[in-house]
């Protein structure tokens, strides 16, 4: 079984020639490098998947690693980048999505030996629920992240018609863009809604009570009001465009927020504490 | 090389409308009647004739552009003389790079636009159709649709419209992408606003609708575009249901406001709107621009468009003069093989040909009847003759050229091995 430092670096260096050939498509537009960028995104998600199928997770510390935890989420970033490449048929937004992916692994390089110590009823099926809903729930945001962010800056420069330099022209069309948001958005939420009910369903005869006060998840639950609201506006209000995306940013950010921060530096059950 | 390309012609900067009309040649590029025939000391010839540029490509022995001017001037029955003020010529690498940026469009009046490859190829059929290409022309022409391809795929040349309705149809294709499921509603009748329906329709919108003061003639372009009439007193009423508006009325006052979007934009359930104002003076108050999802660039802002863009299509043509030099020098290494292919050619022609006496004569020898045999000594024979030629083959092929120079070695090897008293 390759060791988990070794298959991080082998999946990161396919991240790394991906990125730079991602780059190096935009500075020089050539269509060999984008072809390459995209084959070698697929190779490493597909070495990735099957690092993750055949476990090597349990060759790590007792207890879930901080490392496993972000390249879990690396993993869903790249599967949300796939199904947008493949549903809209443009490769930007799948080379958007791998530098994001490569800052992930490199992130989670010295993390691997950082786990959080979880109780004996971690196999709870309630607990698998809630990093499964979460985690694509968060990969699902990093697309909206990424679409809004882009259409903001189009639409900018379309609205105040400045020039669009060369790779922006290469983007998807602003109406596409605020699609992808909407579809990632209205996903989203209903499954960060489960991981969160599951969660406090598995803390139920684990802490003894469903919200423990954790500062982890009164973030959560911060997030998911905000996120909420969003969710609100876009189904029944019919809210399209700027305001939408700059949502999508901002829960993104305070999603990584909660999973940098709080997962790290703040006393909490999800503390992840270095071996 | 033992031959040489010329290339003579006029264009757009040397020559006026009228010297390109009567000096034009696109009445004399058939069997019949073509211009530049191959006799004499022209080998290949290929003529170019454009509304921004008349020029002739040619191969032959020694200096031919007398005769090419000749051809010429008889085609249009003038003199040399008529000409000479207006033309250029190009020698050998100079005209292959001609012949590059023509077909790359670095050359054309408009930088990039895309019909001149076009020309170019049709251009190329005439020619292979009366048989006037050869060797170099054709492998010239071959290499000058593929450094237009390399152009246009490796540099954003051709990625900005250039014109005003182009840029507008752009502009909704970044707004919109695929415009299939949009419609476009089209107030007043306008040249150029027409002219980027036009545009839009081949770009596969839904369907125009035509709101225009006098009915019958809006009718007539609803007709035109195969879309429908409506009347332009109930214009707000037709606003939710379209995403492109064109306007282009002679109305002195806006015809379109901000507080009529807005309900609008309600109605709509805020699906982004693209206004594009023509007119002079204004039809669209410009604070609808203010609103979100809604986009309006009038005539000013689509000529600052494209002024942008040609400014970035100049910059793109920097780097695509740095294809065409990679290319011009890759050709340049393709015509000193020509002049060494032939020493090759009877070089080996000459081992393969003792091989075969040698092997001939030992079969006799041994009295051999047996096919095997005969095929093993052959293919033997011939691996040897190959592998004792690679030396003088890499010598004849790459060679220091400029210590040496192509003449120098193939003399060199024709002495050493006796290919010219050897028959």
């Amino acid at each position: 079984m390759m060791s988990p430092e070794v298959s991080t670096i082998f999946v990161l260096v396919l991240f790394g020639t991906a990125s730079f050939c991602g780059i190096a498509w935009v500075r020089t537009r050539s269509v060999f490098l984008r072809r390459l960028g995209i084959w070698l995104t697929v190779l490493a998600f597909a070495s990735q998947t099957l690092m993750l199928l055949l476990g090597f997770h349990k060759t790590m510390p007792d207890g879930l690693s901080a490392g496993a935890y972000i390249q879990l989420l690396a993993w869903f970033v790249m599967l949300g980048g796939i199904v947008v490449w493949r549903g809209v048929r443009q490769a930007t937004p799948l080379l958007c999505s791998v530098p994001l992916c490569l800052a992930l692994f490199a992130v989670s390089l010295p993390c691997l030996d950082a786990v959080v110590t979880l109780p004996a009823s971690v196999q709870n099926s309630f607990y698998a629920l809630h990093i499964g809903a979460l985690f694509s729930s968060l990969g699902l945001l990093s697309i909206a992240f990424f679409a809004g962010l882009i259409f903001l800056f189009l639409e900018g420069r379309i609205k105040n018609k400045q020039h669009m330099p060369g790779f922006w022209q290469d983007m998807p069309a602003i109406f596409l863009l605020d699609k992808i948001n909407a579809f990632a958005v209205l996903t989203a939420f209903p499954l960060y809604t489960l991981g969160i009910i599951s969660g406090m369903a598995w803390a139920e005869p684990v802490f003894g009570t469903s919200v423990t006060g954790d500062p982890k998840e009164v973030m959560s639950i911060v997030i998911w009001l905000v996120f909420g609201v969003l969710f609100h506006y876009r189904l029944i209000m019919e809210w399209k465009g700027r305001k939408p995306a700059r949502w999508a940013v901002c829960i993104f950010l305070l999603c990584l927020f909660s999973f940098v921060v709080i997962n790290t530096i703040m006393n909490t059950h999800h503390t992840f504490i270095r071996g | 090389m033992d031959s040489n390309i010329y290339l003579v012609g006029l264009n757009h900067r040397t020559a006026g409308v009228d010297v390109r009309e009567r000096f034009a040649l696109d009445d004399c590029c058939d069997p019949e009647r073509w211009a530049v025939p191959c006799v004499g000391a022209i080998q290949e010839s290929l003529i170019l004739s454009t509304c921004n540029r008349v020029e002739l490509l040619a191969a032959g022995k020694g200096d031919i552009t007398e005769q090419m001017l000749q051809c010429w001037a008889r085609a249009r029955d003038a003199s040399i003389t008529n000409i000479r003020p207006y033309i250029y010529i190009h020698k050998n690498l100079e005209a292959v790079r001609h012949i590059f940026f023509v077909a790359s469009s670095l050359d054309s009046m408009v930088l990039g636009e895309p019909q001149i490859l076009g020309q170019l190829k049709a251009a190329y059929r005439k020619a292979a159709a009366c048989r006037t290409t050869g060797v170099i022309l054709n492998r010239l022409l071959y290499k000058s649709f593929s450094v237009a391809k390399r152009v246009r795929t490796e540099t954003a040349i051709a990625a900005n419209a250039v014109s005003i309705s182009y840029a507008a149809v752009e502009l909704a294709r970044r707004i919109f992408g695929d415009m299939r499921r949009h419609k476009v509603l089209l107030v007043g009748a306008g040249k150029m606003a027409e002219l980027a329906a036009t545009h839009l329709l081949q770009n596969g919108v839904d369907e125009i609708l035509v709101a225009n003061r006098t009915v019958a003639c809006g009718e007539e372009l609803a007709k035109q575009f195969h879309g429908r009439a409506v009347p332009l007193e109930r214009l707000t009423d037709f606003l939710p249901s379209v995403d492109i508006i064109i306007t282009s009325t002679g109305s002195p006052r806006p015809v379109i406001r901000a507080k009529d979007i807005s309900a609008v934009l309600k109605t709509r359930k805020n699906s982004p709107m693209f206004f594009i104002d023509i007119a002079v003076p204004r039809d669209i108050d410009p604070d609808v621009n203010s609103l979100d999802n809604v986009y309006l660039y009038d005539i000013d802002d689509l000529k600052e468009v494209v002024e942008e863009n040609l400014d970035n299509r100049r910059d793109e043509a920097n780097r695509a003069r740095e294809i065409v030099d990679e290319e011009v020098a890759d050709f340049a290494g393709w015509l000193d093989m020509l002049d060494v292919q032939p020493t090759l050619v009877e070089l080996l022609g000459r081992g393969e040909r003792m091989a075969g006496k040698e092997v001939a004569r030992t079969l006799k020898r041994l009295g051999s009847r047996d096919e095997n045999l005969r095929e093993t000594l052959e293919t033997m024979a011939k691996s040897l003759v190959h592998k004792l030629h690679h030396g003088p083959i890499m010598f004849l092929k790459h060679g220091d050229k400029h210590e040496e120079g192509n003449n120098t070695r193939i003399s060199a090897v024709r002495k050493i091995f006796n290919l010219d008293s050897d028959s």
